[in-house]
């Protein structure tokens, strides 16, 4: 019985742990680039370059991560400045600051229904896609252009 | 009353179906669905923490004790040494599974408030607390999981009343009710206790991750249809795809 138990609470420890660490995010430093209005405020530098080609970036990137991605209809928003924190297990430091645009993604379900759209954030760098967060809304992230 | 066993292999029964269900929905991906499968288990064994001697409360600070000392070292490698590790890591398992558990085993009553619908409410949104604020998941996801920890946590209380009832003798223990229960007002103390619950319940949903997505995915009417989709074959071919 102690063997059982030993093994069921280190198993389910290690389960949930890996479970709940997401997946590894480049680093990203401070990038210099110019502002959409060619500010040259520090605070607009500090967010790098506004991706150019993000409508298309964006499309390659859930072609392979969500299900029946072929038929999906994607509405775009404009890029804004936005900044995330690491969750508060990993100390809560900024680990990316960027451009965010909010994309909503409608998907067929596998009997063809169109679903209602789902909310994405996608994180850029650049014009690099660094991560993405289902919904609109993160209680870590900040969107510094509303 | 149902014994460890009786409850670790209903609720690891139960948590397998919700969490399979979840991943034909499409709500969770196979890696989240597994997690989403220990984590209602656990919820399963979380009522009985509040019994002094049981199995539940071992496992229970065991799992406890060795999620907190993986995340301390997890967050101190980069900063401590590997020696400075191997003592914070065993000054933090030893309060929580010694020290804690025994604190723990002192103040609590079994069958208390702890066996009752709010607090297996609260479980759910402090995890879901956790999850988002903590790891940093998404709020659909946070839910899912503290959706988990609640369902485990209801099946385990189900249990205990089914066993209540003796079908044999035709009689009703006198445990009857007090597992599946909202409140409980015999006494002063009693009364505040369930004070305390359902006013931390509130305070609690105040800081939970946006509910929208949750909703949307399991408790909508769309959530409905794409139960029917994958309910039975939508093309009415079985096994032929």
């Amino acid at each position: 019985m102690n063997k059982t138990l030993k093994l069921i609470s280190v198993i389910t420890a290690t389960v949930l742990f890996s479970g709940c660490v997401p997946a590894p995010q480049p680093q990203v430093g401070t990038t210099l680039g110019t502002s959409v209005t060619g500010s040259s405020n520090a605070t607009s530098l500090e967010y790098g370059l506004r991706p150019s080609n993000y409508v298309s970036s964006i499309q390659s990137y859930f072609s392979t991560k969500l299900p029946r991605s072929n038929d999906a209809k994607y509405k775009f928003s404009q890029p804004k400045r936005a900044y995330k924190r690491k969750g508060l297990a990993y100390g809560g430091d900024v680990d990316w600051k960027g451009w965010l645009v909010e994309v909503s993604v409608a998907t067929t379900s596998r009997s063809g229904r169109l679903l209602t759209p789902k909310p994405y954030m996608v994180l850029f760098t650049g014009n690099q896609i660094v991560a993405h967060i289902l919904g609109n809304s993160h209680k870590l992230l900040v969107k510094v252009d509303k | 009353m149902a014994n460890f066993n009786t409850h670790f292999t209903v609720a690891a029964t139960a948590s397998a179906m919700v969490s399979a269900t979840l991943l034909s929905m499409e709500v969770v991906t196979p890696e989240q669905a597994v997690v989403a499968f220990f984590i209602g288990t656990l919820g399963g064994l979380l009522p009985d923490v509040d019994s002094a001697h049981s199995t539940s409360i071992k496992v229970g600070f065991n799992v406890l004790s060795l999620l907190l000392t993986i995340m301390m070292i997890f967050v101190k490698s980069s900063t401590y040494s590997i020696v400075e590790m191997f003592i914070m890591a065993a000054l933090v398992f030893s309060a929580i599974r010694y020290g804690l558990l025994e604190l723990f085993r002192k103040i609590s009553k079994h069958r208390g408030m702890f066996h009752s619908v709010p607090v297996a409410l609260i479980w759910g949104v402090v995890v879901a607390i956790l999850m988002h604020f903590f790891f940093g998941l998404n709020s659909l996801i946070s839910w899912v999981y503290g959706f988990m920890v609640t369902f485990g946590y209801l099946v385990h209380l189900t249990l205990d009343e089914t066993y209540s009832v003796d079908l044999g003798n035709r009689r009703v223990k006198k445990s009857l009710g007090t597992a599946l229960k909202f409140y409980r007002l015999k006494t002063n103390i009693d009364k505040i206790q369930t004070m305390i619950i359902y006013a931390s319940l509130v305070g609690l949903l105040f800081v939970a991750p946006d509910t929208e997505l949750i909703v949307n995915s399991i408790f909508s009417e769309e959530a409905w249809l794409n139960f029917k989709d994958v309910l039975l074959p939508f093309d009415g071919k079985w096994f032929i795809h």
